[in-house]
């Protein structure tokens, strides 16, 4: 569904992607882990047109995406959930849903897609009119999510949706990307969460440096002996 | 003296509307676009010598002028913003500045060989071929060279300098274009100049008409924000450009948007000013200065801070005004001073 061929990413004059290949295929859910500062936010900006590769190419559902604005990569399919919620604070929590379906295709039918993510997020119905600041660490990251589901993508990249809640709220986030699946919403997820995300992911990729350091099944990167050492503490 | 007073709060109120409408439009374009518009008054200057000439060499009435000065600085606005700030978003200088820079380079080549009698040609249909010739260098750098590159930006606060700079030499530009227009002269006409009579005191007809105008925008442009699906677009893009783009905002698009209604509101303002005070080619900077103070004392960026001071902002004039006629800047600049000591944020800034 998604490919990503050679690709090459630099801040100015700091490479930070080296030659960078991926695939993520329709249907799964593929975990991206590791570290901190290891590239991952970048990855997921550089698919979503926030920063261009200056050589390699990404393509999704056969067509070149790297080099169209992430305005258009959106109307393909394509949505980006961003690391650190990043809502429209002064907005209301309507007002940032109905940005999520901003694209013309998805405006037309946004009441429809309001009632779905209502039904998936029944507290966002309950803060329709608030500010979305006002809101607790846990309904900002559903919030973020209800936005990104309001294109109608075919293809979510999330990025970190675990990090700063509660135990609890965690295990209702990795519910939902669950349930996200099962709606046949193709998924490229970042987490720091290693263990739990190896769990839920269909096929996972270890991602150092800028390099793919590792990749395969879920359950076969749980029982790697490199990630046991790096990344779960065993 | 009750009635005194009442006259020095309408005569502020009538100021203010005025003030709001320039400091919204300045706001607008610093939110939004982050794009500190010192040529702001310029626009304001536009609309109000294009209406004195509709008026005296074209009988058309200035009302009719706002429909025509408002699309146009638009237009202006907008088509500035796309070519000129759009490259200042981006790392390298691309079309336009290419354009421009090659012309110039070119052009001054070809005089130097004139002046020695190497080619014989007329020295505009010279710039003509240096312009083609420019051009098409330009549109195939950006086709091959700089393509990949073409949309990388930099980083928010280089462009606000950058911009500030650029909106600084575009006020020497459009100031001088229109000195070779319409002179150093400074003129006015009359217009609905009839006294009206509100709570005892007289005031023009044309001052009412000016403030009924500009809350009649206000408003139209707070129904924009807040109810269309372009306005909302506006304001995400205003808390969070990046992500807006991410919820499919062609943010050039909306970047030029809030230049040009930046502008417009200037050049209707233009209009309003010509209704009631007299216009000339120099009178930008000092409107530029009572936006800037305005928008400093509303908030930097907040619309609506901008909308409120501009009104608090006319009342004092108005309060100043009433003792010392000549003190009215002199105050504005001493509430600057203050304000930026006391509450640097203004009214609603955050
Ligand atoms: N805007 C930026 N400018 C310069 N360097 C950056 C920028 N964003 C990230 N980096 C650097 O790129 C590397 C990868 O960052 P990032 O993609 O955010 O990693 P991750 O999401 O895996 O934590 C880090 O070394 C970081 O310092
Ligand atoms: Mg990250």
């Amino acid at each position: 569904m998604l490919q990503v061929k050679n690709i090459n990413v630099f801040y100015g004059r700091i490479q930070v992607l080296w030659d960078l290949c991926l695939e993520v295929k329709e249907g799964e859910i593929l975990a991206l882990v590791g570290a901190n500062g290891a590239g991952k936010t970048t990855l997921l900006n550089t698919i979503s047109g926030i920063i261009r590769p200056s050589s390699g190419t990404i393509s999704f559902l056969g067509r070149r995406i790297d080099n169209l604005p992430p305005h258009e990569i959106v109307q393909l399919g394509i949505s980006h959930i961003p690391e650190g919620r990043r809502l429209f604070a002064d907005m209301s929590v309507l007002e940032n849903l109905e940005m999520g379906a901003y694209s013309r295709g998805s405006w037309k039918t946004r009441q429809k897609t309001l009632e779905e993510v209502f039904h998936l997020f029944p507290r966002l119905r309950e803060r329709a009119g608030q500010p979305a600041r006002t809101l607790s660490g846990g309904e900002q990251q559903m919030l973020a999510m209800g936005r990104g589901l309001m294109s109608k993508p075919k293809l979510c990249l999330i990025d970190e949706p675990s990090n700063g809640l509660a135990p609890k709220l965690v295990q209702e986030v990795f519910q939902i990307i669950r349930s996200l699946r099962e709606q046949g919403i193709t998924i490229l997820l970042v987490e720091q969460n290693v263990r739990q995300t190896l769990e839920i992911a269909d096929r996972a990729c270890v991602l150092e440096n800028g390099r793919i350091a590792l990749e395969g099944c879920g359950e076969e990167l749980l029982k790697s002996e490199h990630v046991r050492k790096a990344y779960l503490g065993l | 003296m009750l009635t005194s007073i009442l006259d020095v709060l309408i005569a502020g109120l009538l100021l203010g509307g005025l003030y709001a409408l320039i400091a919204m439009g300045l706001s607008l374009q610093y939110g939004v676009a982050r794009v500190f518009n010192i040529s702001h008054g310029e626009f304001i200057m536009l609309g109000g010598m294009a209406t004195l000439t509709l008026f005296t060499v074209f009988k058309i009435n200035p009302l009719i002028a706002i429909v025509i000065c408002g699309p146009i600085t638009f237009v202006l606005g907008y088509i500035i913003h796309r070519t000129f700030f759009r490259h200042l978003l981006t790392s390298l200088p691309i079309f336009g500045e290419i354009t421009i820079l090659c012309t110039l380079f070119l052009w001054t080549v070809f005089r130097i060989l004139a002046d020695y009698n190497y080619v014989r040609l007329n020295q505009f249909a010279a710039l003509a071929i240096c312009l083609v010739i420019a051009i098409i260098l330009d549109f195939a750098l950006n086709r091959t060279a700089f393509r990949r590159i073409h949309e990388s930006r930099v980083a928010a606060g280089v462009f606000e300098s950058t911009s500030m700079l650029f909106s600084f030499g575009l006020m020497f530009i459009i100031k001088n274009i229109a000195f070779i227009g319409w002179g150093p002269s400074i003129r006015s006409y009359s217009f609905l100049q009839q006294p009206v009579s509100i709570a005892g005191a007289l005031f023009g007809m044309n001052r009412l008409v000016t403030l009924g105008f500009s809350i009649l925008i206000g408003l139209a442009f707070y129904f924009f924000l807040t109810r269309t699906r372009i306005g909302k677009a506006i304001r995400a893009a205003a808390s969070d450009p990046t992500v807006a783009q991410l919820m499919g905002v062609n943010i050039n698009q909306v970047l030029a948007l809030c230049f040009g209604l930046g502008a417009a509101m200037a050049g209707i303002a233009g209009v309003l000013i010509s209704m009631c005070y007299p216009v000339n080619a120099n009178m930008g900077i000092e409107y530029t200065i009572i936006a800037i103070i305005v928008v400093a004392l509303g908030g930097l960026g907040s619309i609506p801070g901008s909308f409120i001071g501009g009104f608090a902002l006319g009342i004092i004039g108005s309060i100043v005004s009433f003792f010392e006629p000549g003190l009215a800047l002199v105050a504005y600049y001493f509430i600057f001073g203050l304000l930026l000591l006391i509450r640097p944020k203004g009214i609603l800034g955050k």
